[in-house]
């Protein structure tokens, strides 16, 4: 056992943790914020993305020990604390970039990341920054769409 | 799924990861997580110590010495990315990290995680191949460097102590023009089949250097010597490379699985090699 002290969304999360808990069940089990997913659990479906000192990562690919000390975001953190959604919250919305939802958080981390790491980006690099994230209802075009437009809210609003 | 129980150690320093190697038989390394994770959650692998040697400064360093470059273990996939010192000096390992999974992977992991990994089917490997790197193996004992066609062994095997730590990468400076192909059924497989080239020309159009190692066709990456001295010194027809390449392909093993068959995975390797070393010998699209 290990104690741990991982800052989540801003917050100090510390506990007594196996060495082998995974950081996906330290943010669902011990920080209680369920909007990260475990999809696969393999590596491959990125729906565990959270950002990791401001990078995108597979939080199903870490043990929790390995990021004592460190600063993760998770899709929680992406909602305003007036109940407000963010702009990848509504770009998604708004084109529907979303079947079943289990993947979308996964997503809307990685649209959070890409928007602001690039000023523009076309849509086949969108696809390509996207081939970790699997959306199992296949509604890529929507989701693409969805990234297109946060990325124009993102740059409009800067300007 | 959770890995078996096991103890996780940081290590501050090189000394301190041997001190914690040394207590445990058991013991394995762990970087950036991104091999070993998915092998202890299938439980193909249970080490009860697993020692992290992330911490340690001087794993990550990238620095030239003399004509080469070296690279620390620790250094990441999006590191070599982008790195302004490997994309002048040895763009062909740029170009191959830039293949490698995805972006969230390629954040977390490693040089020395990959090539320890030792997946035959892997992406640095074959480059690493052709640009003659070496690895150094440091340990409570001392270090040695070998290189890395020796180091690779077989699938998932590689000449690795326990006790000893890879700790970098030595890449002689090479600007040569290159080719690095990776064929996968998606994106961010692993090749079904893949190859990396380099190929140095006289102004007559005689070759006067060719290296070239394919990927997933054997238990572990391969450099195609026999090739290569086949067509050095000579100024080659699309004839002889074809032949060339059809006797190299001809001797070549990989496996048949899910992925691909035997038979396709030579097909495959038969015509990216004849594609792209027939662009860098001849020039322009002879595709």
């Amino acid at each position: 056992m290990t104690v741990v002290n991982i800052k989540i969304n801003g917050k100090k999360y510390s506990d007594d943790i196996e060495d082998r808990t995974l950081l996906v069940h330290f943010i669902r089990d011990h920080a209680r914020l369920r909007g990260t997913h475990i999809g696969c659990d393999t590596g491959h479906c990125g729906a565990c993305t959270v950002l990791l000192n401001d990078r995108p990562v597979k939080s199903c690919q870490i043990l929790a020990v390995q990021v004592d000390g460190e600063s993760i975001e998770t899709v929680e953190s992406l909602e305003g604390s007036d109940g407000k959604l963010s702009i990848e919250q509504e770009a998604f919305r708004e084109h529907f970039a979303m079947q079943c939802g289990y993947c979308t958080s996964g997503f809307l981390m990685m649209t959070h990341h890409l928007i602001r790491e690039y000023p523009e980006l076309s849509r086949e690099e969108i696809r390509e920054k996207l081939h970790g994230n699997y959306c199992m209802c296949t509604g890529y075009q929507q989701i693409v769409d969805a990234v297109q437009d946060a990325q124009k809210r993102h740059n409009d609003k800067k300007s | 799924m959770y890995p078996k129980p096991l103890t996780y150690r940081r290590a501050r320093t090189l000394d301190e990861a041997f001190s914690f190697l040394s207590e445990n038989e058991d013991a394995r390394v762990i970087a950036g997580g991104q091999s070993i994770m998915p092998m202890l959650k299938l439980r193909i692998a249970s080490p009860s110590l697993l020692v992290d040697i992330a911490p340690i400064r001087e794993l990550h360093e990238i620095r030239m010495e003399g004509n080469e470059i070296i690279i620390g273990a620790m250094v990441t996939h999006r590191e070599i990315i982008e790195s302004r010192e490997i994309k002048s000096n040895i763009p062909m390992l740029q170009e191959t990290a830039r293949h490698i999974a995805d972006v969230q992977i390629r954040n977390r992991g490693t040089l020395g995680g990959s090539i320890c990994e030792a997946d035959p089917s892997a992406d640095y490997t074959p480059t690493l191949l052709v640009l003659d790197a070496r690895v150094t193996l440091k340990s409570a004992k001392g270090e040695r460097t070998v290189s890395l066609d020796d180091f690779l062994v077989g699938p998932f095997e590689v000449d690795i102590k326990q006790g000893e730590i890879l700790t970098s990468v030595i890449i002689p400076v090479n600007r040569s023009a290159y080719s690095v192909v990776k064929y996968a059924r998606r994106a961010a497989d692993f090749a079904v089949a893949s190859m990396a080239a380099l190929v140095e020309k006289k102004t007559d159009g005689t070759v006067s250097d060719i290296r070239v190692a394919v990927g997933a066709q054997s238990d572990r990456p391969l450099r195609l010597r026999d090739l290569e001295s086949e067509l050095t010194g000579i100024k080659p027809q699309k004839r002889d490379l074809h032949l060339a390449v059809e006797k190299a392909v001809e001797g070549l093993e990989p496996i048949d699985d899910i992925h691909g068959s035997a038979d396709y995975r030579k097909e495959v390797t038969s015509n990216i090699l004849k594609a792209n070393l027939g662009s860098l010998i001849f020039g322009g699209d002879s595709k």
